[in-house]
């Protein structure tokens, strides 16, 4: 575990550098890439406290990454046209404030993934997947079929969206605020896990009979860690419209969620940072495979499988067991 | 009334046709172990599962401490005071042993919602915790994870997880099952001691263990009570002995 921690410190040092790098070499596409990743990281970050430490697969993610990117996109849109959002039941008015939006969508996203918790935790298993699932599929099509955000063709925002004092257009910048985002979002996960909540809900996931019978109300328990963790999901969308300058459906749609749950999977499930890692090789292998073939995610499939069947706890773990043989 | 802190009343579930508890009454006093014995399939663990609100009854009451709780959930229940173990051993696998017990004593002490503190830092969750290792003789296995523990050591978290609840009643489903001899002789001390805080209904196949603890014995077969008494009433009983006991008693 100890190596592990040292890694994770190195995992941040990386993500210090890079950009930087990339900055003094005036490549700001790898300012970009790493920005994507530390975004994507966050999303994994927020599903893997649900599915990594509840045991709650939820194949419904990209609706709280969805809602969170469409909530940024709107407000940022009607910021830019100065139009009412709706005059009733009170007057809203758009903005392009990153301070307003982001309570915004941290409200949105707790609400959204509030609605869908009631009603899916009541299942278990291969149903609760597949309600998380038609849930964000239902977005996905009213998403699709709203002309006034753009439809099937998306939303774009002409300037990503403003903080006091900071100029977000600049690259390097924008990445530390979603550094800032990553960092403050590991820290919170990290003191869930170890506290008593936290306890409560690892346990649930070995044994929920067990916890119920010790009088533990698993029902609020996990109702809560599936709002937290669709929270920093939606917030992860949030910034991800900022990234692009633009949000289409298809972050909604069941691949996105795929996506998010293949981070999570990848770097390796109930780890702090394996999202991150996760997410990190993702990008990469785009990058790089991408590059020789349009199908790399066969490429991406075939890891994925060997790793389920021959590491199954993730990078991280393979990464941990190497430096021990070493010692 | 007054004397009895748990009474069942006419407690019936039928699957289709097959009545598995039929219109059982039983009652568990203060200050006792009522043991309840029965051939395998007899209705011992449904009745458990009944009490403890896993599975809905068709009809009949439950009333905990002259308070109603046939209509409420299985947590509920746990929370005002039914304290259970399982059959099979059912624990936390892959947590230590102490945070096992920890994982028990969250909900007396309200620490189930506390969500920044680490509860590894909670000197007071953990030598509570340590208090009843030492009493199920699991003290320097504390940290050893559950699922490395052996059977007879499962067989103890079990009952430490319901000591740590501190509840009003215990039901203790086979708890002596796979038990070497000085596991199931500390059991039978622990539950001298534990009775007359919190009386205990207990379902046990090991017939010297049941003649050494129980205050009375209840037989049940075929879903329904067949003979309640003393252990001596018991053991005379020639119904009983046809259905359960044999006649090498």
């Amino acid at each position: 575990m100890i190596v592990e921690k040292i890694f994770n410190k190195w995992i941040l040092v990386f993500l210090f550098l890079i950009p930087v790098l990339g900055f003094i070499f005036e490549e700001p596409y790898y300012i970009t890439l790493t920005t994507k990743v530390v975004i994507l990281g966050i999303a994994g970050i927020g599903l893997n406290l649900a599915l990594g430490y509840c045991g709650l697969i939820s194949f419904g993610h990209a609706a709280f990454f969805g809602l969170g990117g469409y909530v940024t996109g709107i407000l940022s849109f009607h910021a830019l046209n100065s139009e009412l959002i709706f005059s009733w039941p009170f007057v809203t008015s758009g903005s392009s404030e990153m301070l307003l939006i982001w309570p915004i969508v941290i409200l949105s996203s707790a609400f959204l993934a509030l609605i869908i918790g009631l009603l899916s935790l009541r299942t278990t298993g291969v149903y609760f997947i597949m309600i998380t699932l038609a849930f964000a599929q239902m977005l996905y099509f009213f998403a699709i079929s709203w002309p006034n955000y753009g439809g099937e063709d998306g939303l774009s925002i002409y300037m990503r969206n403003s903080l006091p004092i900071i100029n977000t257009m600049d690259p390097l910048t924008f990445y530390f605020i979603c550094l800032c985002w990553l960092l403050i979002v590991i820290f919170i996960s990290a003191k869930l896990i170890n506290s008593s909540f936290g306890m409560a809900f690892q346990a649930i996931k070995q044994n929920e009979e067990r916890v119920k019978s010790v009088g533990i109300e698993t029902f609020k328990v996990k109702l809560l860690v599936f709002v937290i963790s669709g929270t920093i999901t939606g917030l992860a969308g949030s910034l991800y419209t900022d990234l692009n300058r633009f949000i289409s459906p298809s972050v909604l749609n069941w691949q996105m969620s795929g996506e998010i749950m293949v981070f999570v999977i990848l770097g390796g499930i109930a780890r702090l940072y394996g999202p991150l890692v996760g997410a990190a090789f993702f990008i990469v292998l785009e990058q790089t495979l991408g590059g020789y073939t349009e199908n790399w995610q066969f490429w991406l499939g075939l890891i994925l499988i060997l790793e389920i069947l021959y590491v199954r706890t993730g990078i991280l773990s393979l990464f941990e067991k190497k430096l021990k043989y070493e010692k | 009334m007054k004397n009895k802190i748990l009474n069942i009343k006419n407690l019936s579930k039928s699957y289709g046709a097959f009545k598995v508890t039929d219109e059982i009454t039983i009652d568990l006093h203060f200050d006792e172990i009522h043991a309840l014995i029965g051939p395998n399939g007899a209705g011992k663990s449904t009745l458990i599962k009944q009490i403890v609100g896993s599975v809905k009854h068709d009809i009949g009451s439950i009333i905990l401490d002259q308070e109603d709780i046939t209509d409420l959930s299985d947590v509920e229940r746990a929370k005002i005071g039914i304290s259970r173990t399982f059959q099979v051993s059912s624990i936390i696998p892959q947590f230590s042993a102490i945070d096992n017990i920890v994982l028990s004593l969250l909900d007396k002490s309200s620490k189930t919602f506390q969500m920044f503190k680490s509860v590894r830092n909670n000197k007071e969750l953990y030598s509570n915790a340590n208090k009843i290792l030492k009493e199920i003789e699991l003290f320097e296995k504390s940290d050893i994870s559950a699922s490395d523990l052996s059977h007879g050591d499962r067989r103890k978290l079990e009952v430490g997880l319901a000591l740590a609840m501190d509840p009003k009643v215990f039901l203790f489903d086979e708890p002596m099952a796979g038990l070497d001899e000085s596991g199931t002789k500390m059991m039978i001390n622990l539950f001298k001691k534990i009775k007359s805080n919190s009386p205990i209904l207990l379902i046990e196949h090991d017939m010297d263990a049941v003649f050494a603890l129980a205050d009375r014995v209840s037989v049940i077969n075929y879903g329904k009570i067949v003979a309640t008494g003393t252990v001596d009433e018991i053991r005379k009983n020639e119904l009983v002995r046809d259905v359960y006991l044999g006649y090498e008693i």
